[in-house]
């Protein structure tokens, strides 16, 4: 078995309102936003980070972490 | 909805925040804040330039601090406090609390950097009226930082004692967004706290940038400051851009679940109008004594009667006193002279017990005045100056008028050794709470910038020193960047972590870095300066510093005194010591002829090295051209070579003028207007001293002498264009209305705005000139002795001491290598047993203080035990009875200073042999001494095993033993041996001076000096030392280009170009340039380690091997970087180092 990485984000879609804060996790909407915070890292390095992190509470109830790059894709990431 | 933004650090949290005051007011104005607060770390170091950036750009500046504070047996480690200042007293209660966070910051021993500054919790209930104090930051603040790290307890503990010390109306619950995981949480406990408290909560920044894209420098910073990089420090950086500047929309949006502590910013900033431009209170020692006027004008008519008996100047002298006091009592200056006087008198009690009752140096001054108080007579009278200024017609307006504004400036020098004991003297005198240094604060250049970025960056340390050393000193960071590519190729250059340095350097160029001590400026104050300034204590023990620097203290109206140590005075000090103990004289300078033909003679020859002011390259050219024949004369001299003059276009109009007038004593000098004769009479028509531009704009423009003032301030400080445009108007409608035409308006203007540069005032110049005179005097007539306190008192002038002592060997002077039986810890001059150099002087026996590495502990304990026990007879005797610890004993026997004792053991010697290696052996296996506090703990007497037949040390490893023992070699000149291996064609200085004007040379030399003054449009000046004497370039910008490396980094160069000789200068107009290239060292073997073999085992010696070309030039290219890295630092670009 090849060696992987662990809690490596995956893809996905999210809905976002005007002031780009999400409204639907897939197809779950978001019931309200816990908590939103920004990394902005490694500017110096070939992989500069720059990530707008929220975590949610969405409809089924669950709590989420999730993430947005530059290029407007977004992560699920576990807490 | 309004914001104001209550907690903001510049630049001043030293590596912290990443803007300047003047960035953040600007932006704040952009952002169209109405008010702004400054809170730096622990201090206000940059408060007085904030609230006026502020107050140039419409927005009204808050000042206040983020203070750290320690909660002894609550919190294991010290908390933020945010403090801001409601009215004066806040001021003083923010600047006593500070102080006391300070103190005691230095008292560690042997501490280089100063303990972080903390102040106790309880030390901060005792002061906090006039102040707001704001809960903390969300990292490290008093609440919210220790609910952060799990104790909720403590922070609600917190919270409460401070809402106690300071009372509701005086505290607020801070809430920050620094987007990081667990901001909504946080803020919305710290709200609940808020309001069980009774208090509101206010939102605040935490800014460390003036905009995002200054983050990036944040984080380096952070790394700096750590000594980590990047990638170590992760976890203490901020993380992200969030603690930028923001609109009033963005922090709305930001708190968008605390309205109420946006809204609280505006009305908290509302109450805050302490307004520190205005309201500091200062005033001096002296200021509201009502009898000064009568104290100050008994004491200079009495004086004048006994300087002006019987002078033709006594009538013009005595008009101009009572003009001088009644200018003076108007503007109640009279307790300002009177200050200074009292701290002359003072100085006169530290030079006596300095010098020593009996001293030669007692008859001269304690110190002297410099700068433009010495066109004062009350200043001439009060001892405050040297200079007689109405002999020298000095102009009083650029010092003292009736339309100023500002406490001026009276700046004196002294000896190193009387400053040293005056600066504490002056503590005790005015009260530690009383009086302080002023602050000075290091900012970032290119090289600096690159080497601590690198670090930050991670990258490798020999490329990074590699670039420092490719850029100026001077050079701006944008420039520095085009070096990157061209000095570790375009691949490195492109990497990201190159190029994130290059896009740092622009940003972090000219910010402070860190606080230090100015030069010697110092303030006093009647009420107590922890009240109207922070103090802090200095890293020289015994000394403290106000939080601000020179021009913080002018705008804040602070008196300060410059005590300066003058190099050269101290030479000329220790030199008239020096001659009444080798020749019994006892010289009064002041006495000495000032129409001394030698003195004249030779300064128009220019062999000035190592004399005050004249002796730098650009003057030597000059000295020849002008040929000085008196003061007046040299007090021109002085200041021309000044970037004032040179960009003004007078250098070669007042040369060429002279050479008319000698040539033609009718010549008749072309002045721009008949009205400008009296003030540029001197000058022959060209604007030399500062104060000419002032006598040029009212005799001209008919400005008032404040008006000119006005413009000349316009022109040097922070120069503005504004201001300067309307000066230009007025000058020009002036003059039109005084009848002059335009055009020579203008350009006479153009010469005006031409000087705005760095130019001397005449009185500065005529003190500076005396002492150049003087110094020149005693090196025509005392050589040695002038040598030898040159060589005492370094780092001083522009020759480093190598260029000194080759040139005093060139005109005769001898000098002789240390020696641990002769020498003492400074050079002296012999007299016991000394014959006379060929000159028919002394010789000057090197000290042992300048053996590099060698303690001045183990120096003076060499020489002490000397004296006490006799000479020593041996190596082991010199280890058994010094105390000198083993490292030092191998220095001294490096340096050649225990060659007499291996002479000493009686062991036949070859005269040609070089006996250091005898001796490191010996130093190597001898039993030492240890020195203890009562004295050496004599070792066993055990002698060393004598040393075997070691291979003699080649001329060339002597030099380099030489130059990496005491920085100077004394014997053969490098360039002696390196010019066997260069062609014939390759020219001595002598061969040069031979040579006819316009030939086409080949010259190569050591590297003593390279200049690239910004008025010379990129040509670099090189000054050359060859074993004959000394060879000019004029490298040109596209040669500088061309020959970056060898111009920049070469210790030894050869250079092809064309030879200019003019008006007694020569010069070499160089088109090519290298570094002396490995294949013209002398050939050296490969050193044979090993001990000869017959002596270890009695067989015969191998046959060496045979040893390829490729060997050699190893050998070579290494005995080459071997000298290049133990050469004495050049004078390069504007400082002596590499």
């Amino acid at each position: 078995m090849r060696p992987g990485r662990v809690n490596k984000p995956w893809p996905v879609p999210v809905q976002t309102g005007p002031d780009g804060r999400p409204q639907a996790v897939g197809r779950l909407a978001v019931e309200s936003v816990r908590e939103e915070w920004l990394v902005e890292d490694g500017w110096w390095t070939q992989k500069p980070l720059q990530r707008r992190y929220f975590e949610l509470v969405l409809s089924d109830g669950s709590d989420v972490v999730v993430f947005s790059e530059p290029d407007g894709r977004w992560f699920r990431q576990r807490d | 909805m309004s914001y104001v933004e209550l907690h903001c650090h510049s630049a001043y949290s030293f590596l912290d925040g990443a803007s300047d005051p003047a960035e953040l007011a600007a932006t704040a104005a952009a952002l169209g804040h109405d008010a702004l607060a400054l809170t730096d770390h622990d201090n206000v170091c940059g408060a007085m330039e904030f609230a006026h950036a502020c107050k140039g750009v419409g927005v009204r500046p808050i000042i206040g601090c983020e203070l750290t504070v320690e909660v002894p047996r609550r919190l294991p480690r010290p908390v933020h406090v945010t403090l801001l200042v409601e009215n004066a007293r806040g001021w003083a209660s923010l600047c006593r609390l500070i102080t006391g966070a300070h103190d005691g910051t230095r008292e560690g021993k042997g501490m280089r950097e100063p303990l972080p500054p903390t102040l106790p919790i309880d030390e901060l209930e005792r002061h906090t009226a006039g102040l707001v104090c704001l809960s903390g930051c969300a990292r490290d603040g008093a609440v919210a930082g220790t609910w952060e790290r799990g104790d909720p307890a403590s922070a609600i503990n917190l919270a409460e004692r401070l809402l106690r010390a300071f009372g509701p109306d005086h505290f607020r619950i801070e809430l920050q967004r620094p987007l990081w995981r667990h901001d909504r949480s946080r803020n919305r406990w710290l709200a609940s706290l808020a309001e069980r408290l009774g208090v509101p909560a206010v939102a605040t920044g935490d800014v460390h940038a003036h905009e995002r894209s200054r983050s990036p420098l944040q984080d380096a910073f952070v790394a700096v400051r750590l000594g980590a990089t990047l990638d170590e420090s992760e976890g203490l950086r901020r993380g992200n851009s969030a603690t930028a500047l923001i609109s009033a929309e963005q922090a709305a949006a930001r708190f968008r679940d605390h309205p109420g502590a946006v809204a609280e910013t505006e009305r908290l900033a509302e109450r805050l109008r302490f307004d520190l431009t205005r309201e500091l209170g200062y005033s001096y020692p002296g200021a509201e004594d009502g009898s000064a006027d009568r104290r100050l004008a008994e004491l200079c008519r009495v004086r004048l009667v006994h300087r002006y008996e019987g002078t033709s100047h006594r009538a013009e002298a005595e008009r101009r006193l009572e003009e001088e006091l009644g200018l003076i009592q108007e503007l109640r200056l009279s307790g300002f002279f009177l200050l200074h006087q009292d701290m002359l008198e003072l100085a006169r009690e530290v030079a006596v017990e300095v010098r020593g009752p009996d001293s030669a140096r007692r008859l001269l001054p304690p110190g002297r005045g410099r700068g433009s108080s010495v066109s004062s007579l009350v200043c001439y009278l009060t001892g405050l100056s040297h200079i007689d200024p109405v002999k020298n017609d000095l102009f009083l307006g650029r010092f003292l008028n009736e339309e100023l504004t500002e406490v001026p400036d009276i700046d004196l020098d002294f000896p190193r050794d009387i400053r040293e004991k005056l600066i504490p003297r002056v503590h005790e005198r005015y009260g530690p709470e009383r009086s302080a240094l002023v602050a000075s604060f290091a900012t970032y250049r290119a090289r600096g910038a690159i080497r601590d970025l690198g670090k930050a960056l991670g990258l490798p340390p020999g490329e990074v020193e590699r670039f420092a050393r490719a850029v100026d000193v001077y050079e701006a960071s944008r420039d520095a960047w085009a070096r990157m590519e061209e000095t570790l190729g375009k691949l490195r250059a492109r990497s990201p972590r190159w190029r994130a340095l290059a896009e740092l350097l622009p940003e972090i160029a000219g910010l402070p870095r860190h606080m230090s001590q100015h030069p010697g400026g110092m303030v006093i104050s009647t009420t107590p300066l922890i009240e109207l300034c922070p103090v802090q204590p200095a890293a020289m023990e015994g000394r403290q510093i106000v939080q601000w620097d020179k021009d913080s203290c002018a705008d804040a109206g602070f008196l300060k005194i410059d005590l300066l140590g003058l190099g050269m005075l101290s030479a000329v000090e220790r030199c008239v010591d020096e001659i009444a103990r080798t020749r019994g004289q006892r010289i009064d300078l002041s006495r000495t002829p000032l129409d001394d033909e030698q003195v004249w003679s030779a300064i128009q020859r220019a062999e000035t090295t190592g004399v005050f002011q004249i002796e730098s390259r650009a003057q030597m050219q000059m000295l020849p051209r002008t040929l000085p024949r008196d003061l007046d004369d040299l007090t021109v001299q002085v200041a021309l070579v000044r970037p004032g003059p040179i960009q003004g276009g007078a250098v070669h109009p007042y040369i060429e003028r002279r050479k008319r007038l000698r040539e033609d004593p009718g010549y008749e000098i072309p002045y721009e207007h008949p009205s400008l004769e009296p003030a540029l009479r001197d000058t022959l028509g060209a604007i030399v001293f500062q104060d000419q531009v002032l006598e040029v704009a009212m005799a001209l423009a008919g400005f008032s002498v404040g008006e000119a003032e006005g413009l000349r301030r316009a022109m040097s400080r922070k120069r503005s264009e504004t201001a300067m445009l309307r000066y230009r108007e007025r000058f020009i409608e002036g003059a039109v209305g005084q009848g002059v035409s335009r055009e020579v308006a203008e350009r006479v203007f153009g010469q005006i705005e031409g000087f705005s540069g760095f130019g001397f005032p005449k009185a500065h110049s005529a003190a500076f000139g005396l002492l150049a005179y003087q110094s020149m005097w005693l090196r025509v007539h005392y050589g040695p002795e002038l040598l030898c306190a040159l060589l005492n008192e370094q780092p001083m002038g522009f020759y480093p001491p190598d260029a000194l002592v080759h040139e005093a060997q060139r005109r005769g002077v001898e000098i002789l290598p240390p020696d641990v039986n002769v020498s003492e810890a400074d050079c002296r001059v012999e007299t016991i047993g000394a014959t006379a150099g060929s000159s028919g002087n002394p010789p000057v026996r090197i000290g042992l203080g300048y053996v590099a590495e060698l303690t001045g502990d183990d120096a003076e304990a060499v020489v002490a035990e000397r004296r006490r026990g006799g000479p020593y007879l041996s190596v082991s005797d010199l280890a058994g009875r010094s105390g000198a610890g083993a490292a030092s004993l191998q220095r001294l026997a490096w340096a050649g200073a225990c060659d007499s004792l291996i002479e000493a053991d009686a062991v036949p010697v070859d005269p040609d042999r070089d006996l250091r290696r005898p001796a490191l052996w010996e130093a190597g296996g001898v039993a030492h001494a240890s020195r203890t506090d009562e004295g050496a703990q004599l070792a066993l007497p055990l002698d060393g095993s004598p040393a075997p037949p070691l291979p003699t040390l080649g001329p060339w490893d002597r030099i380099v033993a030489d130059y990496r023992t005491t920085g100077m070699t004394l014997g053969k000149h490098p360039m002696e041996l390196l010019r066997r291996g260069l062609p014939a064609e390759v020219l001595s200085s002598e061969d040069i001076a031979r040579t006819r004007d316009g030939a086409r040379v080949k010259v190569a030399g050591m590297v003593v000096a390279r200049q690239r003054p910004a008025t010379a449009n990129g040509v670099v000046f090189m000054l050359l030392e060859d074993e004959r004497g000394t060879i000019n370039l004029i490298v040109p910008p596209p040669v500088v280009e061309r020959c970056r490396l060898a111009v920049r980094t070469s210790g030894f160069v050869r250079a092809t170009g064309k030879l200019e000789h003019r008006e007694g200068t020569t010069n070499v107009v160089v088109s090519t340039i290298e570094r002396l290239s490995p294949e013209e060292l002398p050939e050296r073997k490969p050193r044979q380690i090993a001990p000869p073999i017959p002596q270890e085992t009695g067989r015969p010696a191998a046959v060496p091997l045979a040893i390829s070309k490729r060997s050699f030039d190893g050998v070579r290219e290494a005995a080459m970087a071997e000298l290049a890295a133990s050469l004495p630092a050049p004078h390069s670009f504007g400082r002596r180092g590499r």
